[in-house]
């Protein structure tokens, strides 16, 4: 299994504000979900792989090459919607099927009918779903081999988000194809990613299978003293309330082995994020 | 690159709609002999002065700038589908002009001589390259609001330029006589005007690749 996407010692400076060191590794045939706070660095990461920021420092490589070799292949959702308003949603054919090589305009099509969009209708008169959906089927009409999302499924609703997220998987079934998607619907994440990353003031905090990372981390909550007798090894972070206190523990296994008597949850991606950025640290 | 020549006239679409019309107006004013016809020249130029301003414009609400550095285009070929826009925009406007003045003149409804206006014509078309050929690294260095605002400190520098451009042949006295050319001037100064400004866009376009090259959007 070849990696799709190789990040090395990337680094991207500002006044206010640095990104990495980053090393990343995303193998063919899988999905990275992109977690972290508002201003962690996620879309930043993502604009320095492809080169529309100037990394200070590092190596990128996507499918195997350089990234400015490599665009033809690689389909873009942002954040938001990057087509002018002024610009009917057949319009969005007219220009990128003269920008990419294997542009499918039957392709393009059929997306637009999937995700009910009318090729007359005006961006401006597109809802931010809408707009999004939009966003995918340019990004999947040129028949990429990766895909680096960025909120994509930011404004959806549920039941298109599950189809869409189907979408991805259906994507990954392919070895030579790959998913970086950054989401703060870390339950999206939770149901297709198969390596999470968690970028924190711009430092990649984990990276990790996230099957791995869920059976490892898990909640313990206890009262203050039965804390205190617990090994600190084991302990990554903790929140104490009024009446009780809660701890991120690493090696779950393990520790429920050494301390039966105590009860550990299994742990989301949301709850790893909060403990990790408002816990103490142990 | 062709696509986002493409891309920049579909968003254009609405405005040069206004414009056209716009232009219609003045032509009909201009058939009806309420002014010259070198007035619907000067529009044509200031036109095409704006339109590559208005795109900056549009690119920037849109955000578009950060997605077109995602496309297999490349900063360069980004650049220069740009000039590419304002030279095919020049050449409309110009077409238009020439075309507007010829059957003005075979209706009999032209104030001025057919020469005198093309040469006007010219001379407009060629400030209007001037304009885009200052403007356009600005715009790349500075983004669309603060180019803006130097739009009229770029005027002026065209202006002086002019002047001392014309110094060795006789200052504004010179400038003056342009008001009924002679044959010489008719058939010299529209073709060196407009190799200058062809020349003052080609030097612009590697500053605005330079500019753009560095720039973190």
């Amino acid at each position: 299994m070849t990696n799709c996407i190789e990040v090395k010692g990337l680094v991207k400076r500002y006044k206010t504000f640095t990104l990495g060191p980053v090393d990343l590794q995303v193998p063919g045939g899988t999905i990275l979900g992109l977690i972290g706070e508002n201003g962690a660095g996620k879309t930043t990461l993502i604009k320095s792989m492809l080169g529309i920021v100037r990394p200070a420092a590092g190596e990128v490589s996507l499918l195997g090459t350089d990234p400015d070799c490599a665009k033809e292949d690689i389909g873009i959702v942002l954040d938001d919607c990057f087509f002018s308003e002024y610009l009917r949603v057949k319009d969005v054919d007219s220009v990128l099927s003269r920008v990419f090589k294997t542009w499918d305009k039957g392709l393009y099509r059929d997306y637009l009918d999937k995700f009910g969009l009318s090729g007359a209708k005006n961006i401006k008169e597109l809802s931010r779903g809408m707009r999004m959906k939009l966003s995918l089927a340019a990004a999947l009409a040129h028949r990429p081999k990766l895909l680096l999302l960025d909120e994509a499924t930011a404004g959806l609703d549920p039941v298109v988000r599950d189809e869409i997220l189907d979408e991805f998987l259906n994507f990954v079934s392919d070895e030579e194809h790959a998913i970086l998607i950054s989401s703060h619907i870390t339950s999206d994440l939770e149901k297709v990613a198969d390596y999470i990353a968690y970028l924190h003031q711009g430092r990649l905090l984990l990276c990790d299978e996230k099957d791995r990372l869920l059976e490892s981390y898990g909640r313990l909550v206890c009262a203050r003293a039965e804390l205190e007798q617990v090994d600190r090894g084991y302990v990554v972070s903790t929140r104490k309330g009024q009446f009780s206190t809660e701890a991120l523990i690493r090696r779950r296994g393990d520790f429920q082995r050494l301390y039966p008597r105590l009860t550990v949850e299994p742990v989301t991606l949301d709850e790893l994020m909060v403990f990790i950025v408002k816990g103490e640290r142990a | 690159m062709t696509g986002l020549i493409i891309k920049d006239f579909l968003v254009l679409r609405k405005t040069l709609r206004s414009y056209l019309m716009i232009l219609l107006i003045y032509a009909v004013v201009a058939f009806s002999g309420f002014w010259q016809a070198s007035f619907v020249a000067g529009f044509m130029m200031m036109m095409t002065a704006m339109l590559p301003m208005n795109v900056f414009a549009y690119d920037k609400q849109a955000r578009w700038d950060v997605y077109g550095l995602s496309l297999p285009v490349g900063r360069t070929k980004t650049v220069a589908s740009r000039y590419l826009v304002v030279l095919i925009l020049a050449a409309l406007a110009g077409a238009l002009t020439v075309a507007m003045g010829i059957a003005m003149h075979l209706a009999g409804r032209m104030q001025e001589s057919l020469g005198q206006y093309l040469f006007t014509a010219a001379i407009f078309v060629v400030f209007s390259l001037m304009i885009n050929a200052m403007m356009l690294p600005l715009l790349y260095k500075f983004g669309s609001e603060r180019a803006r605002m130097m739009l009229f400190g770029v005027m002026g520098v065209i202006a002086l330029l002019v002047v001392v451009f014309l110094i060795p042949f006789g200052g504004l006295d010179w400038l003056q006589s342009l008001d009924a050319p002679t044959m010489e001037q008719i058939a010299a100064v529209p073709a060196v005007a407009v190799v200058s400004g062809l020349v003052l866009l080609a030097a612009s376009f590697l500053l605005s690749r330079h500019f753009y090259g560095r720039k973190d959007v």
